[in-house]
């Protein structure tokens, strides 16, 4: 596979501040790569200067094999599908579609069929001649999404476009960038703070926080294997507490929490006696048991409170015994398991290969 | 101090619900779908004044002054409006009038746009802080004072022509002509046009211009097909207002032109003042009324209703 | 008493008022007459004109009478159709006495605005000017001669004061003259500064409007009284046509400028005040009073000396600075060397003339 983007030690400061901290990253030719983090990551700042709209402090961007810092946007072969979308009100669906093919001079006489065949593609073949405020909100991104695509870009930029949809929309919508993406195979770049949303379209995902680079990973490895306590945190719903090393395996350790002792992963990292670690637990690995020998883990606890979500209910349980920690677990069955009231005293229980122990930073 | 605030706090709320109170006693909820129309009343009362007014003049216009007791006469004629087109003077005074207007407003406009969209775009506040000021500053100066000031700077013995006879160079004559007019009127302009053209660059999402350049447009493109499209509405709206005013400009002619540069608000000014002539005022100020209108109208039938920014526009 | 002897007040006005006052006070209408208004306003020009008619005559006025007096500073112009209207729909006018050139107040008069003043009691032993001409009896009273001199800047002038007013047309001076905005004060001298005669006005103005059509070649500023002042003091002009009050004014102010009488003469003319019809009798009574007292020699004195300018009452001596003034004529010798336009020859001719003046000035 030929690589299409390649970021390399790219940093952005901002009178001072460092938006973007020596950033690497690499994307394939049709890979569907999503920068996930929550707001002020720095994902939109490196995603803007991929685009051209922000210049690099430090670092080199290719694209294509090009180096591309100081190419203005306008000669680059990228579209973008905008936050607000940024659709011309004053232009047609088809209009906007064409604006791009007029403005990289295609053949006038292809263009009409071009714009045709991605208003088809998006299907608005009938909308051609609306205005945006005359279309719905779905009916826009699909025409933002058309025009960031008439002109055959090497890269498809998106940033954030499905943020300000409502939920049912927003899936809808997740699923048909996807398809377009993947029908295409245009090589895309989605920027979002939306976990769930980073999932669910990405080959692959790449979660940043304070300017860096987290990780890296396909949504399953990213998911099974996260590399550290931020990564496991921000993906899925997982409960994190203190601990001390106080034995050391392959693979595993064995973890001091509060007055507790603990099976934990320690993926793959030397992680001596004595190490502090944070550990994290998803909140679909525990279960609410009555007997503990199934599990390499078990702890009592009293359940502070019960949020019935319809498929699902989500137990938040108070653990004396690990210094107080707050752990969160899904029943997936509330039909058929019993139901917990706040205040019962329960026992919960997990294997070693579902905790996770991360060295804790060196501050701490 | 806490305890002061939170009674403080208390007292405004008692207060805020008093008021809603009276107002719902003195005015019961239903009569609250008149309410926007009882506000429309006083603008309504002015324009309809405006009217009369302009009835009046109609009427005045088709009367002849008697100069044998200085009182029109009561038949109607058309004297006034054939004095006018018999008297070349009023011709010249029109056309020099509908040319300043011309100039006057097209190079503010010009000029008002960068600045606006400088005002809107800038990342400095501290720009910004500097564009407003120096934006709003001639509003606080008078016209009087302006014109001492540019007196000052633009007179025979004034701060340009000092800088020019220092360098050994002839004095010009920068004040009290036409120049001088057009001059001081576009920089009398300049604020109001400002002013009518950022609301309308604001309006300009700055992710369009952007979404613009990515999608392969310069920045020159990107000026043509999508911030001048989209200011459009602003752009006209200051030229028609500048245009007007500047029709029926009397302050600046009379200040910077030096007595020899009449607008034909002075000629109308004349007519009924120092001629004590009302039938001929009025008879110029309908010509000028029309012309106006007509000109208006012209502009806003070929640039569509929308510039009217009456068309829902999506953002 | 004196509303009951004016035959000329519409009497549809009178009586309506008078019934008002009976009405309102249930008191015989000749004592309504009389009673004091709190203050009566008097239009008047602003700068050294507004300053001698308060202390010439207005402050003295209040000292004997006790009313006050409020100077009013709307434009002679503009206050003009005010009273119209107002004498035309039976309203009371804004203001009780109008200080105005007597070409502007014999428009008004024929236009039945003014009350007549023919029974002021000072009026006697004036002299012959205060009279106004081609009206029957008073209904404006002339209070002061005054002249329109050639001023100019001596700096200018090294070689001493221009003999001629063809300096308006030097073009050594090209830019740097002025003259009234409408023309007033310059009309009949550019008939005969363009070749032509006294006899000549009104009916053959051409050698005029010919001279005009050369001075439009020598850029002039065209200005009111207020602009003289300005452009002296800054620089801007070395020569105007200007009422010798105002270039006195400029020069007490410190502003080098000097005035002359050029060959050709200059216009001379007067100021008069009247009273506009449909006032309350009481305040149309004290508005005449005013009148009258301006006209004493006590007011006469103080008002026109302090505009440097030659009193309607006889025998005053001129200010010190003024005397052998040709701007301050008193013998018929001065007169012999300025020219006088008789009212009714204005009144019907200004209009003309302005027209024409305009049109050779805004081509």
């Amino acid at each position: 596979m030929s690589r299409m983007v390649e970021v390399k030690d790219v940093s952005k400061s901002f009178d001072g501040t460092l938006a973007v901290n020596a950033v690497n990253l690499v994307l394939n030719r049709g890979e569907f790569l999503t920068i996930v983090g929550p707001s002020g990551c720095g994902k939109t700042t490196l995603l803007r200067m991929i685009a051209g709209f922000e210049v690099p402090s430090a670092g080199e961007i290719r694209i294509n094999n090009e180096r591309v810092e100081n190419i203005p946007p306008y000669r680059r072969s990228i579209g973008m599908v905008f936050q607000k979308l940024a659709l011309f009100p004053h232009m047609t669906a088809a209009q906007n579609v064409a604006y791009p093919l007029k403005m990289r001079r295609f053949e006038p006489a292809q263009i009409p069929s071009l714009v045709d065949k991605y208003l088809q593609l998006v299907q608005l073949g009938d909308y051609a001649g609306r205005y945006p405020h005359e279309l719905s909100g779905g009916q826009q991104q699909r025409v933002a999404i058309a025009r960031a695509l008439s002109f055959s870009p090497d890269l498809l930029l998106l940033d954030e476009p499905l943020s300000a949809l409502d939920k049912k929309l927003r899936e809808e919508m997740q699923l048909e960038f996807r398809r377009i993406q993947q029908e295409l195979g245009v090589t895309t770049i989605n920027v979002t703070h939306d976990q769930r949303e980073a999932l669910v379209m990405s080959d692959r995902i790449a979660v940043m926080n304070e300017g860096v680079v987290q990780q890296d990973g396909t949504p399953v490895d990213m998911y099974r294997n996260p590399e550290n306590r931020f990564v496991a945190n921000f993906i899925g719903m997982t409960s994190l507490f203190e601990g001390t090393v106080c034995a050391t395996g392959d693979g595993v350790v064995s973890v001091k929490s509060g007055n507790v002792l603990l099976q934990a992963r320690s993926n793959d990292k030397v992680l001596p006696v004595n190490t502090k670690v944070d550990c994290a637990i998803r909140a679909e690995q525990i279960r609410i048991v009555e007997d503990a020998s199934v599990y390499d883990n078990s702890v009592f606890g009293t359940i502070e409170h019960r949020i019935f979500e319809g498929d699902r209910i989500v137990y938040t349980v108070h653990v004396e015994d690990l210094g107080g920690a707050r752990l969160h677990l899904f029943d997936h069955d509330p039909v058929s398991h019993k139901e917990y009231p706040a205040n019962e005293r329960v026992r919960l229980g997990w294997n070693a290969r579902d905790l996770f122990a991360f060295q804790a930073p060196q501050s701490n | 101090m806490q305890r002061n605030q939170i009674i403080r706090t208390r007292l405004g709320w008692k207060l805020l619900d008093g008021i809603e109170r009276l107002v719902s006693a003195l005015w019961p909820a239903r009569f609250k779908g008149s309410v926007g129309r009882v506000l429309l009343l006083p603008a309504v009362l002015l324009i309809g004044i405006l009217v009369i007014g302009l009835g009046y003049m109609i009427e005045y216009s088709f009367h002849e002054l008697d100069l044998s007791t200085y009182r029109l006469k009561d038949e109607y004629s058309l004297v006034n409006y054939a004095v006018i087109a018999d008297r070349p003077v009023y011709m010249r005074v029109l056309n020099r009038t509908l040319l300043a207007a011309l100039i006057v407003s097209v190079t503010t406009v010009f000029l008002a746009f960068p600045y606006a969209y400088m005002l809107v775009r800038t990342r400095s506040a501290l720009t910004r802080k500097f564009l407003l000021i120096a934006l709003f500053l001639p509003f606080f100066i008078g016209q009087v004072v302006r014109a001492y000031g540019w007196l000052i700077i633009l007179g025979k013995q004034g701060l340009i022509n000092s800088l020019l006879e220092g360098l050994g160079l002839p004095a010009l004559n920068l004040i009290y002509n036409y120049p001088s007019v057009i001059f001081g009127l576009i920089q009398y302009m300049l604020p109001f046009a400002i002013l009518l053209i950022v609301p309308a660059v604001a309006a300009i999402s700055e992710d369009v211009e952007l979404a613009s350049e990515g999608l392969g447009a310069n920045w020159i493109s990107t000026f043509r097909h999508i911030v001048l499209p989209l200011a459009r509405p602003g752009l006209i709206g200051a030229f028609v207002v500048v245009f007007t005013l500047t029709l029926t400009d009397f302050a600046m002619p009379e200040i910077l032109g030096g007595g020899t540069t009449d607008f034909i608000a002075s000629a109308i000014y004349d007519s009924f003042f120092q001629l004590s002539n009302a039938g001929l005022g009025a008879a110029l100020s309908m010509i000028l009324v029309m012309i106006g209108s007509v000109i208006v109208a012209a502009i806003f039938y070929l640039a569509g209703t929308g510039t009217l920014g009456v068309r829902e526009q999506s953002r | 008493m004196s509303m009951i002897l004016d035959t000329k007040t519409n009497r549809r006005t009178v009586l309506k008022t008078g019934a008002a006052a009976v009405g309102m006070l249930a008191m015989p209408s000749v004592l309504r007459a009389q009673e004091k208004p709190k203050e009566i306003i008097v239009r008047a020009w602003g700068g050294a004109w507004g300053d001698a008619l308060k202390a010439g005559v207005a402050d003295p006025f209040t000292e004997a009478t006790g009313i006050k007096v409020r100077l009013d500073f709307t434009e002679d112009n503009e206050i003009k159709p005010k009273i119209w209207a107002a004498v035309d729909q039976g309203r009371v006018p804004p203001i009780h006495v109008n200080w105005d050139t007597t070409t502007n107040a014999t428009i008004s008069a024929l236009r039945g605005a003014t009350v007549d003043l023919s029974d002021l009691s000072n009026l006697k032993g004036l002299l012959p000017l205060a009279k106004p001409s081609g009206l029957e009896g008073y209904p404006l009273v002339n209070t002061y001669a005054y002249v329109y001199v050639c001023a100019y800047r001596p700096e200018a002038f090294p070689d001493g004061p221009p003999t001629s007013w063809n300096v308006l047309i030097d073009p050594k001076f090209k830019g740097r003259i002025a003259l009234y905005d409408d023309g007033i004060g310059f009309n009949p001298i550019s008939v005969i500064v363009g070749g032509g005669t006294f006899a000549d006005i009104p009916d053959n103005m051409e050698p005029g409007y010919e001279f005009y059509r050369k001075l439009k070649q020598n850029e002039p500023l065209l200005g009111e009284d207020a602009d003289f002042t300005t452009w002296f003091q800054k620089g801007e002009i070395d020569v105007a046509c200007t009422i010798s009050v105002n270039a006195r004014a400029a020069k007490e102010s410190g502003i080098d400028v000097a005035w002359t009488v050029p060959k050709e003469g200059c216009k001379v003319d007067t100021d008069g005040l009247w009273v506009p019809k449909g006032l309350p009798a009481n305040e149309e009574h004290w508005a005449k009073e005013f009148v009258n007292f301006a006209l004493t020699k006590d007011a006469q004195q103080k008002w026109c000396s302090m505009l440097g300018l030659p009193p309607v009452y006889p025998g005053i001596e001129p200010p010190a600075d003024l005397v052998g003034d040709p701007s301050y004529p008193t013998t018929p010798e001065d007169f012999a060397k300025l020219v006088s336009v008789p009212s009714p020859v204005l009144v019907e001719n200004q209009p003309i003339w302005f027209a024409k003046f305009n049109e050779i000035f805004q081509g």
